[in-house]
């Protein structure tokens, strides 16, 4: 137990004295680590952003009715009654067509197009409009009740304003499985590359290598400091990436927080949370192990020592 | 200690390095083997500290067949010796402390306990005052003085050395083997191929004589008059 602690101290001890001397060729490694993580990294929290944003918006379950053009005042109040009765809507809002039609006009009128089209417009378009918010979030639920209220008399079209946000979210999903690839791609390059890298470090330590063995050094005794130094690489490599991603957020954060202002929403894109940091930087760790470990064994395997 | 019986070594695609070699050494010994250069000097060495493997016959090390022995026992069974080479095989990228240091952490020794030892050895070969000191500014003789420091300070029961006075001058040779009998005299088993009498002991010692790779002799060395300094140590 003793023995083997000290093993794997003097080993780690070896290997940060190597990264000291090195300090360049180090510090480029571990950039190239921080770098091609950092790239999935941040596409990922970039989806994952957008996805929170859309399922924020499905969160607001608001159904649109519109009411037929040519009914009568009559029908707007039958259509209210029956919106009164059903169990499933929280509240309901009438916006009649003329209110709709003011709304409208005072927009285009402060708007800086003096002669949009809607000014030239001489007859209301608009229907009556309710906006219902329902009880149930379940999109299932949502549905039935859309296509429930889309059967009361006088009713023209019942839309369901999150339909368009559901379809983003399928694609944000399809995003994540191509961040998936190339972050699978991208591990592969950083295999061969620690795997190169350690390589070279091998061929330079090789007559350490070589008079170890003569003096009965085990395999493992050699193999470790390799292994470690890609475990650091990885790590140091990890560290850099999370760094780099919460540079651009914050970054970024300053613009969308301007932007989000314009549309009275506090929204900004989150920090990375500790899975994250984690799942980015335990992969780190195991890419550089692994990495080293191939390059170790291929390369302990045909040494032969004279 | 060491009991080479029938022992034949070939390289792959070439001559026969040892034709049926049968010798053995006892603990405590100490024994020249000496021969023309390509005789198989260098072949027996090899086979005894288990760095290469007989291509028929045995050897025995302390009772342990090294053609039987796993590639996971060798690395244990090389510990038991202290390897001195020709050219030093010193690693110049640390300094000498560092390098006598290196055959301790092979074997786990603690580094409170190391460092005790490798003083303790950088003294027997007068180099403690060079601890600090690259290989590389050392003199032909001092570097093979930090080769044996650096080959017993892990106190193996057998010391070998390859030609360690090869390269050096008179002097310094005569420096170097009045450092292995010193050790021979302590009790340590010593074994050293070489080619020129120079360093051969005052006493009798054995000598194994190769040519081509046959052991033509197991001879007695006649005391020679090797130069006083020799046991200056």
């Amino acid at each position: 137990m003793n023995y083997w602690l000290n093993h794997h101290i003097q080993a780690i001890h070896l290997v940060l004295k190597r990264m000291q001397y090195n300090v360049l060729s180090t510090l480029m490694i571990c950039t190239v680590i921080g770098v091609a993580l950092c790239i999935p990294g941040l596409f990922y929290l970039g989806v994952d952003n957008l996805s929170k944003l859309t399922n924020h918006m499905q969160d607001e379950t608001e159904i649109s009715l519109f009411l037929k053009l040519d009914n009568s005042n009559d029908t707007a109040t039958e259509v209210g009654e029956a919106l009164a009765k059903n169990t499933l809507i929280k509240h309901y809002r009438l916006v009649t067509k003329d209110e709709a039609w003011q709304q409208l006009k005072s927009k285009a009128e402060t708007g800086s197009e003096a002669n949009s089209p809607i000014a030239q417009l001489n007859k209301n378009p608009l229907p009556d409009a309710f906006f219902i918010q329902s009880k149930t979030s379940d999109p299932a639920d949502l549905e039935t009740l859309r296509s429930s209220l889309q059967e009361i008399p006088g009713v023209e079209q019942a839309l369901l304003n999150t339909e368009w946000a559901k379809r983003l979210s399928l694609l944000l999903q399809i995003g994540k499985k191509v961040i998936f690839f190339i972050a699978a791609l991208l591990a592969l390059a950083l295999l061969i590359i620690i795997g190169n890298t350690v390589r070279m470090q091998i061929l330079t330590q090789k007559d350490e290598i070589e008079v170890s063995k003569l003096m009965g050094a085990t395999s493992s005794f050699i193999r470790t400091p390799f292994l470690y130094a890609g475990i650091f690489y990885g790590l140091f490599g990890g560290l850099l990436a999370v760094a780099m991603i919460t540079c651009v957020i914050t970054i970024f954060n300053q613009s969308i927080a301007q932007i989000s202002n314009l549309y009275n929403s506090d929204f900004s894109l989150t920090m990375l949370n500790y899975p994250m940091f984690f799942t980015i930087l335990i992969s780190a760790i195991f890419i550089g192990w692994l990495g080293s470990y191939f390059a170790v064994n291929r390369s302990i395997a045909g040494f032969k020592i004279n | 200690m060491i009991k080479f019986d029938q022992v034949t070594k070939r390289y792959p695609g070439s001559y026969d390095a040892l034709k049926n070699v049968s010798f053995s050494i006892e603990a405590g010994e100490l024994v020249f083997v000496t021969g023309h250069s390509g005789a198989g000097k260098s072949t027996l060495l090899k086979l005894i500290a288990a760095i290469e493997r007989p291509t028929s016959g045995t050897v025995l090390i302390a009772n342990q067949n090294i053609s039987k022995l796993k590639d996971s026992a060798i690395p244990y069974m090389r510990r038991k010796f202290g390897l001195v080479f020709q050219d030093h095989k010193l690693l110049y990228d640390r300094n000498c402390f560092d390098n006598v240091t290196l055959p301790l952490r092979i074997n786990g020794v603690s580094s409170n306990e190391a460092n005790k030892r490798v003083r303790a050895a950088l003294d027997k070969v007068n180099l403690l005052h060079k601890e600090k000191a690259m290989p590389i500014s050392l003199s032909g003789g001092e570097q093979q003085r930090l080769a044996i420091a650096r080959a017993v300070v892990s106190r193996p029961s057998i010391l070998i050395a390859d030609e360690p006075t090869g390269n050096l001058d008179a002097s310094y040779a005569a420096d170097i083997m009045a450092i292995f009998h010193a050790f021979h005299q302590v009790g340590v088993t010593v074994i050293i191929a070489t080619h020129d009498a120079l360093g051969m002991s005052l006493r009798q010692t054995r000598v194994l004589n190769l040519n081509h790779g046959v052991l033509t002799q197991v001879a007695l060395s006649e005391p020679l008059n090797a130069p006083t300094e020799v046991f200056k140590l």
